[in-house]
């Protein structure tokens, strides 16, 4: 039984590392920039893809299959770059816009990308493989863990740590708390905000692009997998509070575990159980567990 | 005129065709310097991309050949391709098809959703349909029992009956059964269709989990911890998109089919995604109606699958099969329907010499049923590494006519099956 247990929350939680680097990834932009990021999941998508080129390529020059998550890593990291022709080239025109035309350019983006990512890769799904199971698998309390998937929840922990780390503690990182804040005042300040949105933009999509990474060694790349995750991510931001960083780590967490055990206990109720969390967040304290009062 | 990606017109059939056709073979009538056109729909996004593609590179394989030999009674063939999309936009296509491109029949059609839409239109325009995957049926049973124009794909469910069937035999003793299949009418149908047969030859087995996950998911880590724990003697799993992969993948991962047998009706539609890395020797696994891979296959289908090959750098799906035999019954019967003249004949004999024609198809002989519903073999076997691939085949192949796993004409099929001698 406690094999099951632990295989059950070990499950939910390595669905809730890939969670929650979407849902930072929309929850930054949405603090900072105010835009409701749908393109979120198509980012994923895109480091997904990237990541079974990257290591296709990694493999075919000779590297070794034992270090392929470096060059995953780098690859879903840089690939955030992205980001930055997207909020120059795109979104910093409809910033003082209506909230529907925000809404409307971030999912023309989905769109555009998952054309793109088709005419780049085909239609086909992708993978890298059977490189999952390089690391081999794991005993935990009775039950077998794939070590990569252990990899991965880490990467993510200390992903959020990072980020933290990065909003608290640096000097950027306050500056982003003080536009996310007050963009006048901060502007007003000296704050460059194109180059601020800029980056956190890039930021933003670096942590999708780099999720998708992460995950496409445990799954295989297909062009509408971020339209998936997507939904996913709303009911993180909604439990965990729209823009707050502590919040994606709590809401992904209870989104990935409650959803394991849903499919374990009642498998009917999966996605139920989480909308009924999701609305009793809304009724009972609508800004979400973490979210601020302006949120 | 409004072009967007959903509309496009592929006039390098046309182009080739022209280019092809030798001039000294074309028959004397004025209508011979017209190219015989054909509407396709295809499948453009969404999980089954690959699926429509597969069926639109064979039809243009198809088509090559065809226009190489001369065409269709002298006519070079043009292809107007269309999205297949929602059901709605479908339809809009499908009419714009025969009315504005005037197109002479319209091939394709995959998602059942779409194809349930499309039975009704077709009859209503008088246009020959030939569908290469998808049916009217609603569920299990029949929706246009006597139609006209239209011409249906195999019936759903027949790979899971077919899995049904073969499964007592390659795995003897199976008391418990956990299935999965995604959440919608063809992954309930098949878990629906194949527990009926399974229970026909195993009275006392039992189903002790069934999962049914959105169609779209990309990590199944959370269903497989409820699979072990269900402890189940056998996983079957209706999937046939990347979704079969990435089960495999996860499965493989925690060791499940170490301890338990595996059936996979459909995943041979991503056959050359399951790696041997990943994909164990000894599961069930189907690949529909065409089989690349076959020992026993035709010229026809060699030559296919090498070209195939050397073009697209995979192999190709069951689709390819389906789409090549609509266009090639078609070109039979208005080739049966003109007598051997030259004359273009009605389309009302067209569909008449398409009811009961058989013709050679990549798989080997197939055929349209009295009531239009295509016929042909299924194929299933066991998982093995033994081969120059890196993902797995088969060995034994196991050839499945539908006549024994598709029901008859006007039945309904839990009655038949229950109604089988065993």
């Amino acid at each position: 039984m406690t094999a099951h247990v632990v295989n059950v929350v070990l499950s939910g939680v390595f669905h809730a590392s890939i969670l929650f680097l979407v849902s930072a990834g929309l929850q930054v932009v949405f603090g900072v920039q105010k835009i409701f990021n749908l393109a979120c999941g198509s980012f994923y998508a895109l480091g997904a893809y990237v990541g079974v080129s990257a290591v296709g390529w990694y493999l075919e020059a000779g590297g070794p299959p034992a270090l392929f998550i470096a060059p995953l890593a780098v690859a879903g990291l840089a690939v955030g770059a992205v980001g930055v022709v997207v909020e120059r080239g795109l979104l910093r025109f409809v910033y003082d816009r209506d909230e529907t035309f925000q809404l409307l350019l971030t999912f023309a983006i989905v769109l555009m990308m998952e054309d793109a990512i088709r005419l780049t890769w085909g239609t086909s799904p992708r993978s890298t493989s059977g490189l999952y199971l390089t690391y081999g698998r794991v005993g935990v309390l009775g039950t077998t863990v794939p070590v990569y998937n252990l990899i991965v929840i880490g990467a993510s922990l200390a992903i959020a740590l990072l980020i933290g780390g990065l909003l608290t503690r640096t000097a950027f990182g306050r500056i982003i708390r003080a536009s996310a804040d007050n963009r006048e005042m901060a502007e007003a300040l000296g704050v460059d905000m194109r180059r601020l949105y800029a980056t956190v933009f890039a930021l933003g999509t670096a942590l999708g692009t780099l999720g998708g990474a992460l995950v496409i060694p445990a799954t295989v790349a297909m062009s509408e997998m971020g339209i998936e995750l997507i939904v996913e991510a709303f009911a993180v931001v909604v439990i965990g509070g729209l823009g707050s960083m502590r919040g994606a780590l709590v809401g992904a967490l209870v989104v990935g575990v409650l959803r394991s055990i849903a499919i374990s206990v009642y498998p009917e109720l999966e996605m139920l159980l989480i909308y009924l969390i999701v609305i009793a967040v809304l009724v009972l304290r609508p800004r979400g567990l973490f979210g601020g009062p302006r949120a | 005129m409004r072009t967007t990606r959903r509309s496009f017109l592929r006039l390098a059939g046309a182009g080739a065709a022209a280019a092809t056709v030798r001039l000294d073979a074309a028959p004397a009538f004025a209508q011979a310097s017209h190219a015989v056109k054909l509407g396709v729909l295809a499948i453009r996004a969404g999980i089954a991309a690959p699926v429509g593609a597969a069926g639109l590179r064979g039809t243009e394989w198809w088509l090559e050949r065809v226009n190489r030999a001369g065409g269709i009674l002298g006519r070079p063939v043009q292809l107007v391709l269309e999205e297949e999309s929602s059901p709605k936009d479908t339809v809009e296509r499908y009419r714009k098809l025969v009315l504005q491109d005037k197109v002479e029949a319209v091939l394709g059609g995959i998602s059942t959703g779409v194809t349930l839409a499309l039975g009704p239109v077709a009859e209503d325009l008088g246009t020959p349909w030939l569908s290469w995957d998808g049916t009217t049926q609603k569920g299990v049973e029949e929706t246009m029992p006597n139609p006209r124009w239209a011409f249906k794909s195999v019936d759903n469910e027949v790979e899971a009956i077919v899995a049904g069937m073969l499964t007592p035999r390659y795995f003897r003793g199976i008391k418990t059964v956990a299935g999965i299949g995604n959440d919608y009418s063809y992954g309930h149908d098949c878990w629906q269709s194949y527990q009926t047969v399974l229970k026909r030859y195993v009275p006392d087995v039992k189903f002790v989990l069934e999962l049914f996950p959105r169609l779209g998911v990309t990590d199944f880590t959370s269903h497989i911890a409820a699979i072990q724990q269900s402890k189940a003697d056998l996983l079957m799993c209706s999937f046939w998109s990347g979704d079969a992969t990435i089960i495999m993948k996860q499965a493989a991962a925690v060791g499940l089919f170490k301890t338990m047998k595996g059936v996979f009706t459909t995943a041979g539609g991503v056959h050359d995604s399951l790696k041997k890395d990943f994909t164990p020797e000894g599961l069930l696994l189907g690949y529909n109606t065409m089989y690349f891979d076959d020992p026993k296959g035709s010229p026809l289908l060699k030559q296919f699958v090498r070209e195939y090959k050397a073009k697209y750098a995979e192999y190709p799906p069951y689709e390819c099969d389906h789409a090549y035999f609509c266009a090639e019954s078609y070109k039979a019967a208005v080739e049966k329907a003109a007598a051997g003249g030259t004359t273009w004949p009605e389309r009302a004999a067209v569909v008449r010499a398409l009811e009961g024609i058989e013709v050679e198809s990549l798989s080997g002989r197939r055929s349209w049923r009295q009531d239009h519903v295509q016929m042909c073999n299924f194929y299933q076997g066991i998982t093995t590494h033994r081969n120059s691939y890196d993902f797995v085949t088969i060995d034994p192949v196991e050839v499945v006519s539908t006549k024994v796993a598709m029901k008859p004409a006007g039945t309904k099929l839990f009655d038949w099956i229950n109604s089988w001698k065993i």
